[in-house]
């Protein structure tokens, strides 16, 4: 009975997805009669029972915006912003993580580390970016004076799981919400920009997952014996380990998606990342602020972020 | 920084709903911690509490707390009344084209530490303002306001009279020497530098000449001086002393226990006395976040309530118990600025064509609940001079028109937007548009957005930057935007739009940078207008000019609108900045009784 239930809120949730996901895609195409951040200077902050006549079905907010093409182009917004920065920071977390699941070590000739940590410094513009070029410049000649010598030097091998991990911790030890705002703080971004950032913050949650199953999975006796068959190590981690250390994320994906749905709009809410001019749930949300008393404002976008944060967490359970 | 527009960011929008939770939970108002005080709330931190630098309004109204003038002006009779000065000046015309003023200095005005307020004192901060460029002192503007005050005249038998000799006859000569503060020459240049200059001399410096050794050594101990205060507060004979500043968050002031007019006679004019003890004010950005604390008790006094809110909080019950409500005419003027030295915007056709998609008939209904005035130009209808421009009709909104001028001034529109060729081998320039606005405002917000769809309407991409209220007065001043929302403050006794729209005053107030050699000569012209009819004639000239240049677009006056604790005694709303006399507020015992419900 549980079972059928479940199923039933299952189906529920698929169904308000998808209405989101299909509302926010055909929002330049449905026939709205505003643009969502056009303001109506004759209908500033009616509610729908006045706005209703003039075509505003859930009123206005304070800037005399239309609530109802908000909530359609910030359904978009969130669609255009969330799904993909969650199947991208999957993947780059699946990538990484398998990576440093299965043990690889990086390994270079000296003067090659020296001289892309020398670029770096540069290219980064760290204190003294001189010093950056002038290490370039000595990786450069240590590798060319073995060139005409015709020796060969020291070779550098670096463990990925190290690198990995170290990398993950780093981006782990900032509240993501305050690493995100920090960034998102020089100035508004593009769609792409936003979910760029997500992925740059978000990826060592997958990458942690998928590492501790390849570790589990690399220990199994099938991938030990496609290892003494001496099949090459790439070949073994696509074909035999990634099938298995990947299962986590389906998992893991909705609720990533549940939290990038609330990052987004937490961010909008504050004003930051999206330009105003770019209709998001957290940004209606930010305007009913300048009226409390006016509760179409608010309640349209808590609502749906309500359902569809709990649709989300409803299809992360088994 | 990037830290700090977080901070200054995110504390609004946080403060706002925690405020709403606690004024849910809570109904008794927080009493102010010191017995008297008045909690007023700022929009923004006034950056700079030096007087010749004075960045914002809220550095204006601390100058005036700190630093006491010759004159001062008494809000309730829009009169300049005499304040370290015994009266209004003699006035005498010399030949046709000079004015002679005379001012008495009070015998009781003293400094801090006792030493009389001397003719000395006013001589050396005139100089001051005078000093040559090249000595890296902050007085820009005050240097080119100033500049009509051509020789400074003291007796040695009569300490305390001083003589200005002004360029020009105009009567506005009254207000501008009479408002600017007095420093103390014996704290600042306790060596008498500058008394071997005539402000001739400092005036007419010669820009290829280097400042005089003695001139560079006292600008070393100003500059030294400076550094030592606090935000650069200098020494003054105001009423209060600054007795506490956290940075973006509060300012308090202190009434000074032994003021020297609390030892003139009872008849003292209004504008000297100062009955509240302590002054603090709140720095709170966020009109939403003014509005819950004020209702919270948290404030005693919020100026320039937005229209929606103050519609609200007079409809409300509960709010009329705690709150009373004034609302004046007002002389400021909400602008849009263009940047003219941008390439797309250089030309006055372009700019005319663009003010087309401002509907200010709309935003003034949007915004200001129909209450305020469109205007014209920048004299406002309420404006008893404003007869003189009343032909010139406001700016109709009209996007197609817009199209069409834009094709006129040489933009030809294509898929990706307009573009123009200065000439067959010259890069195009497209007309893609950066507008800057203060975030939190909503009035400005409102604008943007109007400005943007209806600009889209026509194919002109607009990008918003809302930008907190201390980086924006910076961003404005370095010339990083197209246009800016700005609102122009005013004042029915002076003509003197030269900090405006001078060239001399571009990187300061002249935010549009805008200034041509006519239309320089016209804004020295207006300042120094002897006579009425003169006057009226140049504001014409000036309004058509404004209306023909376009460097910016007037819109509408906004009323000035008050909300504040019925404890709060002495309040009445003026059309003048701040719109409330502060040396008038004090707490009262009791609050002022409710009034009736607003119809």
């Amino acid at each position: 009975m549980d079972q059928v239930a479940h199923r039933r809120r299952q189906y529920a949730a698929l169904a308000w997805l998808l209405l989101v996901a299909g509302a926010g895609l055909a929002a330049p195409y449905l026939p709205l009669p505003f643009a969502p951040a056009e303001p109506d200077l004759l209908a500033v902050g009616v509610s729908p029972a006045q706005g209703a006549g003039a075509g505003h079905w859930l009123g206005t907010d304070p800037l005399g915006r239309d609530v109802l093409a908000g909530l359609l182009f910030g359904a978009r917004t969130l669609v255009l912003v969330t799904v993909p920065a969650a199947l991208l920071a999957a993947l780059l977390g699946a990538v990484l993580g398998s990576l440093a699941g299965y043990g690889r070590r990086l390994a270079a000739p000296a003067p090659a580390w020296l001289l892309g940590a020398g670029l770096g410094w540069w290219g980064l513009a760290l204190p003294r970016p001189a010093l950056g070029l002038a290490a370039a410049a000595g990786a450069g000649a240590w590798a060319l004076g073995q060139w005409l010598r015709h020796r060969s030097g020291p070779v550098w091998a670096l463990s990925l799981d190290a690198l990995i991990q170290g990398a993950g911790a780093l981006v782990g030890t900032v509240p993501r919400l305050v690493l995100v705002a920090a960034v998102a703080t020089g100035g508004p971004l593009s769609l792409t920009g936003l979910g760029l950032l997500l992925v740059l913050t978000n990826w060592p949650g997958p990458a942690r997952l998928v590492r501790a199953e390849t570790l589990r999975v690399r220990a199994l006796p099938f991938v030990e014996a496609a290892r003494a068959l001496g099949l090459p190590a790439a070949c073994i981690l696509r074909r035999h380990v990634l099938p298995l250390a990947l299962r986590p994320l389906r998992a893991d994906l909705p609720l990533r998606l549940a939290a990038f749905v609330g990052l987004e709009s937490t961010l909008s809410f504050l004003g930051l990342g999206l330009p105003p001019d770019t209709a998001s749930w957290g940004r209606l949300l930010d305007a009913a602020r300048l009226d409390p008393a006016a509760w179409w404002t608010a309640a349209p976008p808590m609502l749906a972020l309500l359902l569809t944060t709990g649709a989300l967490l409803i299809l992360s359970k088994k | 920084m990037p830290s700090r527009n977080l901070a200054l960011r995110l504390t609004p929008r946080v403060a706002t709903w925690a405020l709403l939770a606690v004024a849910c939970s809570c109904s008794t108002p927080p009493a102010p911690p010191v017995a008297g005080a008045v909690r007023i709330r700022w929009a923004q931190d006034p950056e700079n509490l030096d007087p010749m630098v004075l960045p914002n309004p809220q550095a204006i109204e601390a100058a005036n707390l700190l630093h006491g003038s010759l004159l001062q002006l008494d809000y309730a009779q829009q009169l300049f009344q005499p304040a370290l000065a015994t009266g209004l000046p003699a006035r005498q015309a010399l030949g046709d084209s000079l004015a002679v003023l005379t001012y008495e200095l009070r015998p009781e005005a003293r400094w801090d530490d006792g030493k009389p307020v001397t003719a000395r004192d006013v001589a050396f901060s005139l100089k001051l303002m005078a000093c040559p460029p090249g000595l890296g002192l902050p007085n820009e503007d005050a240097r080119l306001a100033y500049r009509f005050v051509r020789e400074v005249r003291q007796e040695a038998a009569f300490p305390r009279r001083v003589v200005l000799v002004c360029a020009g006859q105009a009567p506005t000569h009254l207000q501008a020497t009479g408002t600017f503060p007095i420093l103390p020459e014996h704290r600042l240049d306790a060596a008498g530098r500058l008394r071997r200059f005539s402000l001739a001399a400092l005036q007419n410096w010669p820009a290829t000449h280097l400042p005089d050794t003695g001139l560079t050594a006292f600008a070393q101990q100003y500059h030294a001086f400076r550094a030592r205060q606090r935000g650069n507060n200098l020494p003054g004979c105001g009423p209060y002393a600054l007795a506490g500043w956290t940075k973006d968050a509060r300012l308090t002031f202190r009434r000074k226990p032994a003021w020297w007019a609390d030892r003139l006679p009872a008849s003292v004019p209004a504008v000297l006395r100062a009955p509240c003890p302590l002054l603090t004010f709140e720095i709170v950005p966020d009109e939403a976040t003014a509005g819950l604390a004020l209702q919270r008790g948290e404030l005693d006094l919020f100026p320039q309530v937005p229209a929606r809110l103050f519609a609200r909080l007079r409809q409300s019950a509960a709010a009329r118990q705690e709150l009373a409500f004034h609302a004046a005419p007002s002389f400021e003027v909400v602008t849009v600025a263009f940047n003219t030295q941008r390439p797309g915007l250089a030309d006055a056709p372009t700019r005319r064509a663009l003010g087309l998609l401002l509907d200010a008939g709309g935003l003034l209904q949007a915004t200001q609940l129909g209450e305020g005035q469109r205007t014209a130009g920048l004299i406002g209808p309420a404006d008893p001079r404003a007869g003189c421009c009343d032909s010139l009709p406001p700016l109709a909104f009209d996007p197609p028109q817009a199209a069409l001028l834009l094709g006129q001034a040489g933009w030809q529109r294509h898929p990706d937007g307009w573009h123009r060729r200065a000439g067959t081998a010259a890069p195009a320039t497209a007309l893609r548009l950066r507008l800057r606005y203060r975030t939190g405002d909503a009035m400005q917000e409102t604008i943007a957005l109007q400005f943007r769809a209806a600009a889209a309407r026509i194919g002109v991409p607009v990008a918003l930057l809302p930008t907190e209220a201390g980086a924006l007065g910076a961003a404005l001043r370095a010339g990083d935007f197209d246009l800016c929302v700005r609102t122009v403050k005013g004042n029915p006794f002076s003509c003197n739009f030269m900090p405006l729209l001078h060239s001399r005053a571009v990187g300061e107030g002249n935010v549009s940078r805008f200034g041509t050699a006519a239309s320089d000569e016209l804004l020295e012209q207006l300042a120094a207008a002897a006579t009425p009819a003169q006057q009226a004639r140049l504001l014409r000239r000036f309004q058509i000019m404004v209306r023909e240049q376009a460097p910016l677009v007037p819109l509408f006056v906004v009323p000035t609108r008050l909300a504040a604790s019925r404890r709060l005694a002495g309040l009445r709303a003026y059309g003048l900045k701040p719109g409330y006399a502060i040396t008038a507020l004090h707490r009262a015992a009791a609050p002022e009784p409710a009034a009736a419900p607003a119809p």
